[in-house]
C-alpha cells in the first residue's frame, strides 16, 4: 500500500496510478501526485493533535491549494456524522469519531483513490462495523475507488474484488459481496 | 492556486504553521528562552552604554566647563599664559585643594563644632562657562560671592549644618548657601577625597590655603570664541609656547578619559558576556528546534502523507520557528530597554552618567540582528534535517536516522560568518573579540568531540553483567541517543556556573588584597615644614602611641631625560612610552636622606645623609625601565619655573601594594630643600578601646590640628577605603549580574537538554518497569548515566568556565587572578547535583505509577 499510494518509491518494475507513472516521480514528485487525488486513511488515525476536527479534514486540500478548504471540511464532517465536533481536538473524540475525522479527511478533497490500512484494526467490534459502514457508503456518493488492506475477512468480502497475498505474492484474485459499484 | 504548481505559498504555509502552532509555544520556550535572554542583555547592554558615550560626547563642553583646561600644580598661570588663552576666548579660572572645614555651632564634644576635610573648588564669577549649578532647591546659580558657599550635601552632613548656618575654611567663616543638587562640571573634577564645597575665587587666599608650598591646582578653562577652533590645535599651540610650563590639558573631546575609559571597559566586557550568553542560547536554540522537530515527527508525516513536499515542510516549520524567534527577540529587546534605568540606578557610584529611560535604535537593532542571526545558524541544520523526515515513518516504528544534509551545514555556517562579521565590524576592539569567537569555536568543537569520544568509549567498553549498568552504558551510545547534545549542553552549562563563581570570587580576592587591612587612620596634607614637633605633639597628647611618618612634598614635572649629552625633551615626544605616566605634567616629589619604608635598592648606591654637591635622584625601576634609562643617565626637573639637572643614582623598587607614601621620584634633600614646600603625615592611631570613645578622640584630635593648622587637610584613610570598597563592589556587582545572564541562558539549555534527552528515554523507563525492572534500579540507571556523563564533563567546564574567568579578570579588568577554587568547586558540584537531580526529578511521576497506568501514560 505504501508503494500504491506513493508514501514510498517503487525499488522496481513499473507502477502506473490513476494513469500516472509512479516511478518516475521523486519524493516530492510523490506528494504532488497524492495531492487531492489519493486519500488515506490509517490505522491509527494519525490525526495531527494540535488542530482541530474541522482543520484536519481542511489540510490536504489546503496544501492542494483549494480556498474554499474550511466550509468544505465543515460539511464532509457533517456528512460524517460530526457536524457537532467539528471544533474538537483529536484528544477530545473517542476512537470511532477519530476514524471518522479520518475518513472525511480523505475524501473530502474529492479524490480517485481512496487507501484504507486496516482501519478497524484499532476498534471495538461495534464501532468498526460502522466505521466500514461509512467508508463504503462515502465511496459510494463521492465515486472514488476504495482499496482495503485488512486481515478480516468479512471485511474483504464485501468488497468487489478480493485479492489475497501471501508472502508478498498475490495468490488469489476473486469477485467479493459488493458488485453496487461495478456497473459503473 | 500555486499549491498545486509546487508548494505551498508563504501565506499558506502560516495558515497550517498557526494552527499547528501552540498559542503557549509547547516545544518552542526553550527556544524563546534562549532568545530572549541572549537578546534582553544585549539590547540592556548596548543601550546602557550606547547612551553613557552619547552622553559623554555630547556634553563634553559641559562636563569640562570650557573647550580646553590648562592645569598647573602650586602657582597661578602667569600673566602672560593667561593673555595667551585669553587670545582663544572667554577664559574662567579657579582653585582646588583639600581643606579642612569646620562648623560654628557647638554640636561636637567639646562645643567646637564638627570638622570635615573637604574638596575645596574656588571659581571666578565667569564660571560655569557651560552649563548651569542646580541647588536641590531648584534655585539655578552661578559662582557664589562673597562668603556664600555652595556645598554638597556630604559636606552638610558632616558639619552637621543646614542651609543658612554658618561654618569656617582657615581664617574665612562662610555661609551655606544652598546644596548643590547639580555639579556641570563634577566628571572632570576626577576622583575627590571628601565632598566638594563650591566658593569664590578669593577664599582661598583669605582663609591662608595658599602658603607657599601648599599643594593646590590652578584650572584654567576657554569657551571658544571661533566655534571653529580646534581644542588639539589650541593645546598644541599653547604646549609650544610654553614648554616647561607643566601644564595639564584637557580639551572637551575627552573630558573625563577615565570615565571614557571605563565605559569602554565594562562596554567590551559585557557584550562578551552578551555573546556567551548568545553562545549558550544557540546551543539550546538548536537542542530545543531539534526536540521540537522531534516531537513533530508524527506530524511531519502526516502532513506528507496528505500531500506536502519537503519544501512546504521547511516553510511550515521555519515560520513557526521565526515567529518564536521572533517574538523572543521582541521581548527580550522591550525587557533590555525597561531593565536599562534599573541598571544605571544599581550602578550608580561606577557610572559617569545616569541613563534613564532611552532608545537606542543601534543597539537594539545590534541585538535583534544577534538574536535572529543564532537562531537562524542554530536552527538551520535541524530543521533542513526534518524536512527529509519520510512519511513512510507512521507506519514503521523506531528512529529512522536522517541522513547529514550538505545544505544544513552550508547554512549554519553562513549564520555562524554572519555572527562573526557582525561582532568583528561592530567592535573597537577586534583582537579581544576575535581571540573570544575563536575561543567559543574551539569549545564548541571540543565539547563535540567529546561527545564523540564518550560514545566511542562506551561503545568500545565491555558489556557489564549488571543489566542496570549495561542499559545505561548503552544509553550513551545507542543510535539515536542524544549524548552529543547533552554534553554541550551541560559543558556550557556547568562552565557557566564555574565562570560565575570564579569571578565572583577572584573580585572578592581582589577586594581582600588590593584594599589594605593595615592602613593609615589618615594622611594630612600641607603641614608647614616648621611645624612638624608640634603636629606630632598635637596628635600624640590624644594618641600617645601613635605612629607618625612625614615627607617633604612639592610638585614639579619631568622636562627631559636621557644620556647627559642626547637628553630627550618630554614635550618633543609624540606619545608618552607605556609605563611612563610620570612624565604626564606635573607629580608629586619628596626628598629624602633615606630609602623609603617598604622599597628596596634595585641597581646603584643611596646617598649619604649630608649629601652635597651633584643634585641626585631615584627612580621606580618600571619607570626607569619604560624609558631605558639606566644609572648615571640625567633627568631635567622643572619646579616652580626653574628648571634643575639631577643625575638618576640609583634604581628602587616600590611595593605598591603597601598603603603609604610612594614617590616614582625621590631626591636627595639637595636638589630640592630650597623650594617652599610643606610636609605630608601619614598617622597610624594604633589605639585600642571602644569605637565610641576612638571616635570621640578622632574628633578631638581632627578640631585641635584645625584650630592649629588651618591650611592643613586631612584625608580620612577609612573613608576612603570605605569607597575603593563600595567601588570594587560595584565593579564585582555588575559583572556578577552580567554573568547570571550567561548562567540563566546555561541553566536553560541544561533543563531543555536534559527534558529533551528524557522524553527520549520514557519509552525505556516504562518497558523496563513493564519487563519488571524495580524504581530503584531504573533510579539507579539514570543515575549512572548522567553520573557518567557529568563526571567527564566536569573538568571541562572546569577548564572552560575558569579560562573565560581568567580572561574577564586579568585581562579585561586587569585584575589579580585570584579565585577560591573551594568555592568554585562547590558550585561546580551544585550544578552536577542540579542536573542529576533535574534528570531524575522529571521521571518520578512514571517510577510511581504502576506499569500497565505507565503504559497508557506514554
Amino acid at each position: 500500500m505504501a508503494v500504491l499510494s506513493g508514501l514510498e518509491r517503487a525499488s522496481g518494475g513499473d507502477l502506473t496510478v490513476a494513469g500516472q507513472d509512479f516511478t518516475t516521480l521523486d519524493e516530492d514528485g510523490l506528494a504532488q501526485a497524492r495531492r487531492g487525488r489519493i486519500g488515506i486513511v490509517l490505522q491509527a488515525f494519525h490525526l495531527l493533535p494540535t488542530m482541530t476536527a474541522a482543520e484536519n479534514v481542511a489540510t490536504p486540500m489546503e496544501l492542494a491549494g483549494s480556498r474554499d478548504a474550511s466550509p468544505r471540511a465543515e460539511a464532509e464532517l457533517t456528512a460524517v456524522g460530526l457536524g457537532h465536533r467539528i471544533g474538537h481536538y483529536p484528544t477530545q473524540l473517542s476512537g470511532g469519531e477519530q476514524q471518522r475525522v479520518a475518513i472525511a479527511r480523505a475524501t473530502a478533497p474529492r479524490p480517485d483513490l481512496i487507501f484504507a490500512d486496516e482501519p478497524t484494526g484499532n476498534l471495538d467490534v461495534h464501532t468498526g462495523e460502522e466505521i466500514v459502514e461509512l467508508l463504503f457508503a462515502r465511496r459510494a456518493e463521492t465515486g472514488a475507488t476504495l482499496l482495503i488492506i485488512t486481515h478480516d475477512r468479512a471485511l474483504a468480502e464485501k468488497c468487489e474484488r478480493v485479492l489475497t497475498m501471501a508472502d508478498g505474492v498475490i495468490v488469489s484474485d476473486r469477485a467479493g459481496a459488493d458488485q453496487s459499484g461495478v456497473a459503473q | 492556486m500555486s499549491a498545486s504548481a509546487g508548494g505551498l505559498t508563504w501565506s499558506d504555509a502560516w495558515r497550517l504553521a498557526r494552527r499547528d502552532l501552540n498559542a503557549r509555544f509547547k516545544g518552542l520556550r526553550l527556544l524563546l528562552v534562549c532568545i530572549f535572554l541572549g537578546t534582553a542583555a544585549l539590547a540592556a547592554i548596548g543601550t546602557l552604554t550606547a547612551s553613557i558615550e552619547r552622553e559623554l560626547a555630547s556634553s563634553g563642553q559641559e562636563l569640562l566647563g570650557g573647550d580646553i583646561e590648562v592645569e598647573v600644580w602650586q602657582r597661578d598661570l602667569s600673566e602672560e599664559e593667561q593673555a595667551a588663552l585669553t587670545q582663544y576666548g572667554t577664559v574662567s579660572g579657579g582653585t582646588r585643594l583639600q581643606a579642612m572645614a569646620i562648623s560654628d555651632g557647638e554640636t561636637g564634644a567639646d562645643g567646637e563644632g564638627n570638622t570635615a576635610p573637604i574638596e575645596l573648588k574656588a571659581v571666578d564669577a565667569l564660571w560655569p562657562l557651560y552649563g548651569g549649578l542646580t541647588l536641590t532647591d531648584g534655585r539655578e546659580v552661578a559662582a557664589p560671592t562673597g562668603d556664600t558657599a555652595w556645598l554638597s550635601q556630604g559636606a552638610l552632613d558632616r558639619l552637621d549644618i543646614e542651609t543658612g548656618e554658618q561654618f569656617r575654611i582657615g581664617t574665612v567663616t562662610l555661609t551655606a548657601g544652598g546644596v548643590i543638587d547639580n555639579e556641570p562640571d563634577r566628571l572632570s573634577e576626577g576622583f575627590q577625597l571628601g565632598p566638594t564645597i563650591i566658593v569664590a575665587e578669593d577664599v582661598p587666599a583669605r582663609a591662608g590655603l595658599l602658603q607657599p608650598g601648599a599643594l593646590y591646582q590652578s584650572k584654567y578653562r576657554v569657551a571658544f570664541e571661533d566655534e571653529g577652533q580646534s581644542p588639539e590645535a589650541a593645546e598644541g599651540a599653547l604646549a609650544d609656547t610654553f614648554p616647561n610650563a607643566g601644564f595639564d590639558f584637557r580639551t572637551r573631546d575627552r573630558a573625563s578619559p577615565g570615565a571614557d575609559r571605563f565605559v569602554q571597559q565594562m562596554s567590551d566586557f559585557l557584550t562578551l558576556v552578551g555573546l556567551a550568553a548568545l553562545v549558550i542560547a544557540g546551543i539550546g536554540i538548536a537542542g530545543g528546534v531539534s526536540s521540537y522537530l522531534d516531537q513533530r515527527r508524527a506530524s511531519i508525516a502526516t502532513l506528507k502523507v496528505l500531500g506536502a513536499s519537503n519544501r512546504d515542510i521547511v516553510r511550515i516549520y521555519a515560520l513557526q520557528i521565526a515567529a518564536a524567534a521572533l517574538i523572543g527577540s521582541a521581548l527580550g529587546l522591550a525587557t533590555g530597554v525597561l531593565v536599562t534605568p534599573f541598571l544605571s540606578t544599581a550602578l550608580q557610584g561606577l557610572l559617569p552618567v545616569e541613563s534613564g529611560f532611552v532608545i537606542e535604535p543601534a543597539p537594539l537593532i545590534l541585538a535583534a540582528a544577534y538574536g535572529l542571526l543564532v537562531a537562524f545558524a542554530f536552527a538551520a541544520a535541524p530543521l533542513l534535517r526534518a524536512r527529509t523526515f519520510p512519511a513512510m515513518a507512521l507506519m514503521r516504528s523506531g528512529i529512522t536516522p536522517l541522513s547529514r544534509d550538505k545544505r544544513a551545514l552550508g547554512a549554519t555556517a553562513l549564520g555562524l560568518a554572519a555572527i562573526c562579521a557582525l561582532a568583528l565590524l561592530t567592535t573597537d576592539r577586534v583582537v579581544l573579540s576575535a581571540s573570544f569567537l575563536i575561543g567559543a569555536g574551539a569549545a564548541l568543537l571540543l565539547l563535540a568531540a567529546l561527545g564523540f569520544g564518550i560514545q566511542a568509549i562506551a561503545r568500545r567498553m565491555p558489556r557489564p553483567s549488571n543489566p542496570i549498568l549495561r542499559s545505561a552504558l548503552a544509553n550513551i551510545h545507542r543510535p539515536g541517543a542524544p549524548t552529543g547534545a547533552l554534553v554541550t549542553a551541560l559543558g556550557f552549562g556547568l562552565a557557566a556556573f564555574v565562570l560565575l563563581a570564579a569571578i565572583q570570587t577572584a573580585i572578592d580576592g581582589n577586594i581582600q588584597s588590593r584594599v589594605p587591612q593595615e592602613a593609615p587612620d589618615y594622611f594630612v596634607i600641607d603641614v608647614p615644614r616648621d611645624s612638624e614637633v608640634e603636629f606630632k605633639g598635637l596628635v600624640r597628647n590624644t594618641f600617645p602611641d601613635a605612629e607618625i611618618r612625614t615627607v617633604p612634598t612639592l610638585r614639579g614635572a619631568v622636562l627631559a631625560y636621557g644620556k647627559k649629552d642626547a637628553m630627550q625633551r618630554v614635550s618633543q615626544l609624540e606619545e608618552i612610552p607605556e609605563g611612563a605616566f610620570f612624565l604626564r605634567g606635573e607629580r608629586g616629589l619628596t626628598y629624602s636622606d633615606e630609602l623609603p619604608l617598604g622599597n628596596s635598592l634595585v641597581e646603584g648606591e643611596w646617598w649619604d645623609a649630608d649629601h652635597t654637591g651633584e643634585m641626585l635622584v631615584s627612580i621606580n625601576v618600571d619607570g626607569a625601565r619604560a624609558l631605558g634609562l639606566e644609572v648615571g643617565d640625567y633627568i631635567t626637573l622643572g619646579v616652580l619655573g626653574t628648571e634643575r639637572e639631577v643625575r638618576i643614582a640609583n634604581l628602587r623598587e616600590i611595593d605598591w601594594e603597601s598603603l603609604g607614601f610612594n614617590f616614582t621620584l625621590v631626591f636627595s634633600p639637595n636638589t630640592l630643600d630650597d623650594v617652599p614646600h610643606n610636609l605630608a603625615a601619614s598617622v597610624e592611631l594604633n589605639e585600642a578601646g571602644s569605637a565610641g570613645e576612638i571616635t570621640e578622640k578622632r574628633g578631638t584630635v581632627l578640631r585641635a590640628m584645625v584650630r592649629a593648622f588651618p591650611s592643613s587637610s586631612v584625608v580620612d584613610v577609612s573613608e576612603v577605603l570605605v569607597e575603593a570598597r563600595t567601588l570594587l563592589e560595584q565593579v564585582a556587582l555588575a559583572t556578577l549580574a552580567a554573568a547570571a545572564v550567561a548562567v540563566l541562558a546555561g541553566l536553560a539549555v541544561l533543563m531543555g537538554a536534559i527534558a529533551a534527552a528524557r522524553a527520549s528515554r520514557m519509552y525505556d523507563t516504562v518497558m523496563l518497569r513493564v519487563l519488571g525492572a524495580s524504581r530503584r534500579q531504573v533510579l539507579m540507571m539514570q543515575l549512572a548515566e548522567y553520573g557518567l556523563i557529568a563526571a567527564a564533563l566536569a573538568f571541562v567546564a572546569l577548564a572552560l568556565g575558569s579560562g573565560l574567568g581568567w580572561v574577564v579578570i586579568t585581562q579585561m579588568f586587569d585584575f589579580e587572578w585570584l579565585p577560591d577554587w573551594g568555592r568554585v568547586l562547590g558550585v561546580l558540584g551544585l550544578g552536577l547535583a542540579m542536573v542529576i537531580a533535574f534528570a531524575i526529578g522529571g521521571s518520578l511521576p512514571l517510577l510511581r505509577a504502576k506499569p500497565a497506568q505507565a503504559l497508557r501514560e506514554l
